[in-house]
């Protein structure tokens, strides 16, 4: 745009009165830039309506300025103006004050010294809950070990207790290391059956314990091989009241009637 | 004149940047009568008109840092955010905008007897030179700047096309300085 069509268009005046969209305001702040006439015809709109506000200007109420200023003081309104009216400036303004450079750096210190301690706190919160995590496992671990100490004492008591036999199974036929040692309770006649040094049982296969009573084999229950866990523990078979002998026999899963293939065998 | 003017505005500009309350004072006896003129332009309860003014010379000295010298008056820059706030205030008091438009029965016999600022700027003298004035030039001057009219509410106000409030404004305050212009 020409410079004369732009000042003679009355965008000047509608942007001094800011009556001007952003985009016109845009537009005219650049000309100003480019154009000295555009600013200088600017400056006169500008101090003909300043002239023309002058020419209106309503004295202010008394009192006022010195309100003002207590205002920006921050002394409290009691008797300035003395209008008796009594009235507080609803506005709560924050107030600018110009602070020494000794407190701006005591409070950048304080920024800095917040900002060190909250990292700080992140730092050993992260710390504390490792450990924390870490003292857990160590617990967990601990209650495992105790727990196998356990059952080791239960074993070794029925390897201790008085009343039990100890009968030694060994391997036959084709399975000569097929060993175990059966613990047999002479009070109650409980058996219980170290299995640990039997070899595992073939997948499909399972070994079944037998006791030799008055000759006939007497099914006495199923062992574990497969389950590490119960293997080398002490396991719990049927109870017997009398027996000539134990055997082991080497089934299919689920066990059998009969004993078909006996594959370790031990005489009390 | 426009030169001891300006340097008396620069000057002034550099003592408010710099928090000096002497300048504010200054600021205070040389502009105070003319934004309450247009904020009683718009505000009918004195009580209430007396708040804002207060309340936009706090504005005006607490955000002081605002004003960029560039873009503009120091008086427009304090005139935008008096008539903004005082349109804002309306506003948030259920009030719309007033339409108080000035004829030659408010501004000129109106405001004479107890204004003191007046006379330290020739006031009176002023106004006597705004009789020339057409009223319909004033009305949309004082739409637009006293009232804080958009030209679309000012086309309407004064059943004027709305492509023609530009030229319209153009030629009143062609006609405004031509009146106000000193000696």
């Amino acid at each position: 745009m020409e410079i004369k069509e732009i000042i003679s268009s009355g965008i000047l005046e509608l942007y001094c009165m800011g009556m001007c969209t952003a985009v016109e305001s845009d537009d005219v702040k650049s000309w100003t830039v480019q154009y000295p006439e555009v600013a200088a015809e600017i400056a006169s709109i500008e101090m003909g309506l300043e002239n023309y506000a002058r020419a209106n200007a309503v004295e202010p109420a008394p009192g006022g300025k010195e309100k003002l200023f207590a205002h920006i003081n921050k002394i409290p309104v009691t008797d300035i103006g003395n209008s008796g009216k009594g009235e507080q400036l609803p506005i709560q303004e924050a107030i600018v004050r110009h602070i020494s450079p000794v407190w701006k750096w005591a409070a950048a210190a304080s920024i800095v010294l917040l900002i060190g301690t909250a990292v700080t706190s992140v730092l050993y919160y992260n710390k504390y809950n490792n450990a924390n995590n870490e003292l857990a496992g160590t617990r967990e671990l601990l209650q495992q070990e105790k727990s196998k100490m356990n059952e080791m004492k239960q074993d070794m008591d029925i390897v201790h207790d008085p009343y039990s036999k100890a009968v030694s199974l060994v391997g036959m036929g084709q399975m000569p290391d097929a060993t175990a040692k059966i613990f047999w309770m002479q009070n109650t006649g409980e058996v219980m059956i170290d299995a640990s040094n039997l070899p595992d049982a073939p997948a499909g296969k399972q070994y079944q314990f037998w006791a030799i009573v008055d000759g006939n084999a007497v099914d006495g229950g199923m062992i574990v091989t497969n389950d590490k866990g119960i293997k080398f523990r002490m396991q719990k078979m049927k109870t017997f009241g009398k027996a000539q002998a134990f055997a082991i026999s080497l089934e299919k899963a689920g066990g059998s009637p009969t004993p078909t293939a006996v594959v370790s065998m031990g005489k009390i | 004149m426009p030169e001891i003017l300006k340097y008396r505005e620069e000057e002034l500009v550099m003592l408010l940047q710099a928090g000096e309350q002497q300048a504010f004072s200054y600021l205070y006896d040389n502009y105070a009568g003319a934004l309450n003129g247009i904020i009683t332009r718009m505000v009918e309860d004195r009580q209430l008109a007396e708040d804002i003014l207060q309340e936009a010379f706090i504005k005006i000295w607490n955000n002081f840092s605002n004003y960029d010298p560039e873009k503009g008056r120091l008086f427009t820059w304090m005139l935008n955010i008096t008539r903004n706030l005082t349109i804002d205030t309306l506003r948030s008091k259920g009030y719309k905008k007033q339409r108080k438009i000035s004829g030659d029965e408010n501004s000129v016999s109106n405001y004479s007897s107890d204004n003191k600022v007046a006379e330290k700027f020739d006031t009176i003298g002023l106004r006597k030179r705004l009789i020339n004035l057409k009223p319909e030039q004033r009305s949309i001057i004082d739409l637009a700047y006293f009232n804080g009219y958009t030209q679309d509410e000012i086309s309407k106000e004064m059943g004027i096309p709305l492509g023609t409030v530009k030229t319209r404004m153009r030629s009143a305050i062609l006609e405004l300085r031509k009146l106000l212009q000193y000696n």
